[in-house]
């Protein structure tokens, strides 16, 4: 059952007294399954965080619809839920309260706020942080925070916008693990961006590889590895053929945008 | 010295104390010295004497608590309305469409010069000194308040809509709390200003308060007097900037740490 349907989506910035519109995004057409683990797999300015966007209701397209379960998108809302690249915990809230944000927002219960976000704080690995604030966690456990506020809220799809971008190798690479074992455990629809081959790969069960500005997407990828996935994983010889397959196609496009700049 | 390098607090203290000592110190050379006429400089000893008068034989406290409650009045009255239409401009552009161009024009308008409009539509009664106040704090507050809201970070804004937030849950769970701390900040500094709005009011159609007793004293040649009522507005100007900082601290302990 296809749960989003990206229906020829694009987008264009309209341009000011001095400069072309900027078309960000070609029509572009993607179809996800319920409980799909999508990676976006783009080269940086391809438009793949503006489709992300579109998707969330942050952004509009100028052509084009996105349906979730048959209704069509207009705004944003608690079945999409978002991690983003920057750090967006609440900084006047504990672990605990971000959380419970969006549960909050619903009206549910004390009692059971409480309960939804034990769980989540234990399924991130934060127990003992929950009255911790965001400036006394480090960018992992911030993020880790952000995802268990996103998860909470029970979201019918999860969007992650290169959520580990700003994190150091080791850390990105615990983080993929992370995600990845609550997706299994969870069985979510994810939405996944990323301009992190590897990463793309290892949590995903299937690659969409976007082109160089303006974007569409070019190919889609089965990532044909078993679950549960350990980390090894990223040294067997099928890990590394599809890298390699994937850096090939990433490459021209990376070309391509850099050709286009000079 | 190192640029930006840090100093324990128990220098910070010795340093800041130091140049208070200094400075009487200069003072006194000066008028002790009789390098100074006290005609127009009483020495720090005379002064002491002179407050300690003020006090005792003329009832300065009451000018004193009166002086405080005008400030606190006009400053009080002027945040009510300020920080919630502040509030609304930040968070709503139509809003500050309509209301910003007014307000940074009037921001520039003297509150020292509408005293004598003051007097003829509002006597010299209390009123009058709290309009002065008032108009000195209004526009700045308004303005500052709409400066801090707008400035919210989008990314937060925009995670509060994808977790189910809506318009007023985000003014509300977004905007505010987020502002608060630099709100807070706003009122510290603007109360401060409201303290030279207080004596100008007082100087000009008074009867009372701290800036009636300096023009009275300015009648008699009394520096001393005078001295010591700038020095009173000194000491409580900075007991209520220490307080508000203080309670600062304790309400919004999260964007220190």
């Amino acid at each position: 059952m296809s749960r989003l349907a990206i229906d020829a989506v694009s987008r264009t910035f309209p341009g000011g007294r001095r400069h072309a519109p900027t078309v960000a995004l070609e029509p572009t057409t993607l179809t996800v399954a319920d409980n799909d683990f999508i990676s976006i797999l783009g080269p940086s300015g391809c438009g793949k965080s503006t489709l992300l966007r579109i998707v969330a209701g942050l952004d509009v397209p100028t052509s084009g619809r996105v349906f979730l379960d048959g209704a069509p998108v207009s705004a944003p809302g608690a079945d999409r839920g978002m991690v983003f690249q920057s750090y967006t915990l609440f900084p006047w809230l504990t672990v605990r309260q971000n959380i419970c944000f969006g549960l909050r927002e619903k009206g549910v219960a004390q009692v059971r706020q409480d309960e939804i976000a034990a769980r989540y704080v234990q399924r991130v690995g934060l127990r003992g942080f929950e009255n911790h604030y965001p400036k006394m966690l480090s960018g992992g456990m911030q993020q880790r925070t952000a995802i268990a506020r996103a998860l909470a809220n029970e979201p019918k799809i999860l969007l992650l916008d290169e959520p580990f971008g700003a994190l150091d190798n080791q850390t990105r690479g615990l983080m993929q693990e992370l995600l990845l074992g609550i997706w299994e455990v969870e069985k979510k629809t994810v939405l996944f961006v990323t301009h992190d081959i590897e990463e793309a790969i290892f949590v995903g069960g299937r690659v969409a590889v976007m082109t160089a500005r303006p974007g569409s997407i070019k190919s889609e990828t089965a990532v044909d590895l078993p679950h549960p996935r350990h980390y090894t994983i990223k040294t067997t010889p099928a890990f590394s053929a599809l890298k390699a397959r994937l850096t090939e196609e990433i490459r021209v496009e990376a070309l391509r945008a850099s050709a286009a700049v000079v | 010295m190192t640029p930006l390098k840090p100093i324990s607090g128990a220098r910070k203290v010795v340093y800041g104390v130091a140049f208070f000592v200094l400075f009487v110190a200069a003072w006194g050379a000066a008028t002790f010295g009789g390098f100074v006429s006290p005609t127009f400089l009483a020495d720090p000893l005379t002064m002491v004497r002179e407050g300690h008068a003020l006090f005792a034989k003329y009832g300065f406290a009451r000018d004193v608590a009166l002086t405080i409650w005008r400030v606190v009045g006009g400053f009080v009255l002027a945040g009510v309305v300020a920080v919630p239409l502040g509030i609304a401009m930040g968070a709503y552009k139509p809003i500050e469409a309509f209301f910003e161009p007014f307000v940074s024009f009037a921001r520039y308008l003297p509150a020292s010069a509408f005293i004598p409009l003051l007097i003829l539509w509002a006597g010299i009664g209390e009123l009058q000194k709290l309009l002065v106040i008032f108009i000195g704090s209004f526009f700045q507050i308004v303005l500052m308040v709409a400066v801090t809201v707008g400035g919210t970070r989008r990314d937060l804004v925009e995670a509060a809509y994808t977790l189910g937030a809506d318009a007023r849950g985000v003014v509300r769970r977004v905007l505010l709390p987020n502002s608060a701390p630099a709100i807070a900040e706003t009122l510290r500094l603007v109360l401060g200003w409201a303290w030279t709005y207080v004596i100008v009011a007082e100087l000009i159609g008074a009867s009372s308060g701290i800036g009636h007793m300096i023009t009275d004293s300015q009648a008699l040649l009394n520096t001393g007097q005078i001295i010591f009522g700038i020095i009173v507005i000194g000491m409580i100007g900075l007991v209520s900037d220490f307080a508000f900082k203080w309670a600062n601290q304790r309400l919004f302990a999260w964007s220190l740490a």
